[in-house]
């Protein structure tokens, strides 16, 4: 009697679903959110252009459709635009990095922008002072410093949070503004400030800066490339292998599962004996490294190749790091995808001005409502009207809430006190 | 050497009168920030709201000035209307953090830089060929107030009162801020919700109420602020003008220990900081020392946050979004 097989089936034991429908559904949960924000903020700027009509020479609607056209042929249309926008790319990739292995130990590092600073200063610092060094030593030295520095920045972060339980997000703010108005006095004062009252330092070296593709191009291959139409260099591959050497840490290692219980739950961490002070503060000294690359890859492979005095503290990069990090989930594919997607704004922006006469301050717009759309949790009552197997993704938001602007206290090793529980996240009671 | 010029610098009147308009400035957007806070809601977006009252108050006061409205006129409308447009930044703040229960921080974060990109990409398109507000006359400025024989008392008399007419209503408003929050009922229940505002609601307090009038003063404090920067003090609005100062007075927030009189403490010392910058400036040899003076209020937190200076603790809901549910 094969009564078994005849069973009906219970709602939880449904067939299981098409591969394509369980493709969709996996893609859905992953890339939902993410796309709907960016299409909403997208809508949301398109809005702004039509009610301020900014070029009255055309109607408001082909204003908008030149606006988008323009700001995407600027950033990835040809390949002399792609390559600029690499440009922007490779230092923001670093800087997102920072801020999504520090969210993925539940931590929000806005002092990327800090660190880079700290990290640009500290290669500059010794591009300028060892000039007789041959270019083989004095560039890896270089990027080295950055990565101390940014790693010493970040990691005062991670030390005052763990042993004094001071919140990163207003020491990171504080920290930021004095690596601004530090690097400020640095660079305006000898011997590193260009002559003739210029702000700003002397130029680096050919031999401190890091070559373009291009130009190595022409060297190996043969060539013939123009490194004024290609002025990506070299440290997009540098940003690439961060990516996959931040995949590794954070999917491969011990210590990227410790801090992504970390992340998830610090009280379950401490009871699983998870050194969670220690790691709290690699996790920041690891965070400000990668900002502090960004800085020294932006000095050393950007035209320029020096810096400006008050540069930094209007420096965005910073801030589209943690637009990036949230947008891309926190996962290495995600940020390199992200950082793509707002580099190409901030890279196209000057096409859309010079030809839709919009102001690139739009991408400013865009990036905040982005933010606003990720963070918001309305999403998921917009989820519940869609079909079943297109569900929005109802992962956890990436950032646990925050208690408070200075302190969080840790749980004591080992003793439970109930008085130091860190609160579970709303989003993890909901879970 | 150096301590002659500090001394110099110390005794000039235009130093503390400087200090006391810096701190004037820093102490509105922290006394909101206290509000905020107090109530639960973690609010690092006073920057972004102050630019928007900037922003706001100067272009309201031209447009009105242009259609022909009265100079003093003018300028009452351009503040209030900076009160209004850092109150509808903060209603932003309070909607996102209170009702779609965001990361408060997150939200904050595009606050200042909705503010920024908003306000920079509105002066390209209301001024003529994009090229920026003009520099306002004196008569569309918020005028100084001297105190009739007072303003006279050598010393004293120009540093406490000559100041701007702002810088007065900023006092009052820091007394009132001080006693609504520890002598009124109102104030018990701001405390209460940003304590344990399960507690509060069980004692009929309305939580999201009381939260969303909270984040709301403190846009209200910060536009004006900003007006005060735009229209008293710079009389100009230029992209990106408030440079810091909303994070600044995060800092004197924290500095304060949550409280307005400490916020207003901690906004002096900062404000020392700006005041000194002028005149060390033009005393000593490095003109770059300035730099490095800046980086004071900032370091000053650090230390109290590090708990050299007894530990400061926020309130135990802040930054938590209120779930009638929980517990």
């Amino acid at each position: 009697m094969a009564v078994t097989a005849k069973q009906p089936e219970t709602s939880d034991q449904r067939p299981p679903a098409s591969r394509l429908a369980q493709w969709a559904r996996t893609f859905g949960a992953a890339l939902g959110r993410p796309i709907i924000s960016v299409i909403l903020a997208f809508i949301a700027g398109a809005i702004v252009i039509l009610i301020t009509w900014p070029n009255k020479t055309v109607d408001p609607f082909t204003n908008v459709i030149n606006a988008y056209t323009t700001l995407f042929t600027g950033s990835f249309g040809t390949s002399e635009n792609f390559s600029s926008t690499l440009v922007r790319v490779s230092p923001l990739i670093f800087a997102s990095l920072s801020v999504a292995i520090a969210f993925r130990a539940g931590l929000f590092n806005i002092g990327a922008a800090g660190q880079l600073a700290v990290g640009a200063m500290a290669a500059d610092m010794i591009g300028l002072t060892f000039t007789s060094w041959p270019s083989w030593i004095l560039v890896p030295v270089m990027l080295l410093a950055s990565v101390l520095a940014g790693a010493l920045w970040g990691g005062i972060v991670g030390f005052l949070k763990a042993w004094r339980g001071a919140h990163e997000v207003v020491t990171t703010i504080m920290l930021n503004w004095i690596a601004f108005y530090g690097t400020d006095y640095l660079i305006n004062s000898p011997p590193f400030t260009a002559p003739f009252g210029v702000t700003a330092t002397i130029v680096l070296s050919p031999k401190a800066q890091l070559p373009s593709i291009a130009s190595l191009s022409n060297q190996i291959f043969g060539t013939n490339l123009s490194t004024f139409s290609y002025t990506v260099d070299v440290s997009i591959f540098f940003a690439l292998i961060a990516v996959v050497i931040y995949w590794f840490i954070i999917s491969r290692t011990t210590f990227g599962y410790e801090i992504r219980v970390i992340g998830q739950n610090p009280k379950a961490a401490q009871y699983a004996g998870i050194p969670t002070k220690r790691n709290i503060f690699l996790v920041m000294a690891i965070a400000g490294a990668f900002a502090g690359l960004a800085g020294s890859t932006r000095l050393m492979g950007q035209p320029g190749y020096n810096l400006t005095a008050t540069a930094f503290s209007l420096d965005p990069t910073g801030f589209d790091a943690i637009a990036v990090a949230l947008l891309g989930g926190g996962t290495a594919i995600g940020v390199l995808l992200s950082a793509l997607l707002l580099g190409g704004l901030r890279s196209g922006s000057t096409a859309m001005q010079a030809i839709a006469h919009v102001d690139p301050n739009l991408i400013l717009i865009i990036e905040a409502l982005l933010l606003f759309f990720i963070a918001a949790q309305f999403l998921p009552v917009l989820g519940r009207i869609m079909p079943t197997w297109l569900r929005l993704g109802r992962r956890p938001f990436l950032v646990p809430a925050t208690t408070g602007t200075t302190s969080v206290a840790l749980p004591e090793n080992g003793n439970g006190d109930m008085q130091n529980e860190i609160e579970i996240t709303e989003l993890d009671k909901e879970e | 050497m150096f301590f002659q010029v500090l001394l110099r610098a110390l005794t000039s009147t235009n130093t503390w009168h400087t200090t006391l308009e810096f701190a004037a400035l820093l102490v509105l957007p922290a006394l909101g920030g206290v509000i905020s806070e107090r109530s639960g809601v973690v609010n690092i977006a006073m920057e972004g709201m102050m630019l928007t009252g900037a922003f706001a108050s100067v272009m309201i006061t031209l447009a009105l000035h242009t259609i022909g409205v009265s100079d003093p006129l003018s300028v009452i409308l351009g503040v209030l209307a900076a009160i209004i447009a850092g109150g509808l930044m903060a209603l932003i703040h309070a909607l996102t953090s209170i009702n779609f229960k965001a990361n408060q921080i997150v939200s904050g974060i595009a606050i200042n830089i909705i503010a920024l990109g908003l306000t920079s990409y509105l002066v390209f398109v209301l001024t003529p060929a994009g090229q920026g507000v003009p520099s306002l006359p004196f008569s569309l400025r918020l005028p100084t107030l001297p105190w009739g024989p007072l303003a006279n008392i050598p010393w004293l008399g120009y540093v406490l009162f000559q100041q701007n007419v702002i810088f007065y209503i900023a006092i009052l408003i820091l007394i009132g801020v001080q006693f609504l929050l520890f002598r009124t009922n109102i104030g018990l229940r701001i405390r209460a919700v940003g304590e344990h505002p399960q507690a509060a609601d069980t004692a009929g307090v309305n939580v999201r109420l009381l939260r969303y009038l909270c984040v709301i003063s403190s846009g209200l404090l910060s536009g004006l602020a900003g007006a005060y920067l735009a229209l008293g003090v710079a009389g100009i609005f230029n992209p990106g003008m408030t440079a810091g100062r909303g994070y600044i007075a995060l800092a004197a927030m924290i500095f304060g220990k949550y409280t307005p009189l400490g916020a207003a403490g901690a906004c002096l010392i900062f404000g020392l900081g700006g005041g000194l910058g002028i005149p060390l400036q033009d005393l000593s040899s490095n003109p770059n020392l300035t730099y490095l003076l800046q980086t004071l209020p900032y370091v000053f937190t650090l230390i109290a946050l590090v708990g050299l200076v007894g530990r400061t603790t926020p309130p135990a809901a802040d930054g938590i979004p209120y779930d009638p549910g929980s517990e």
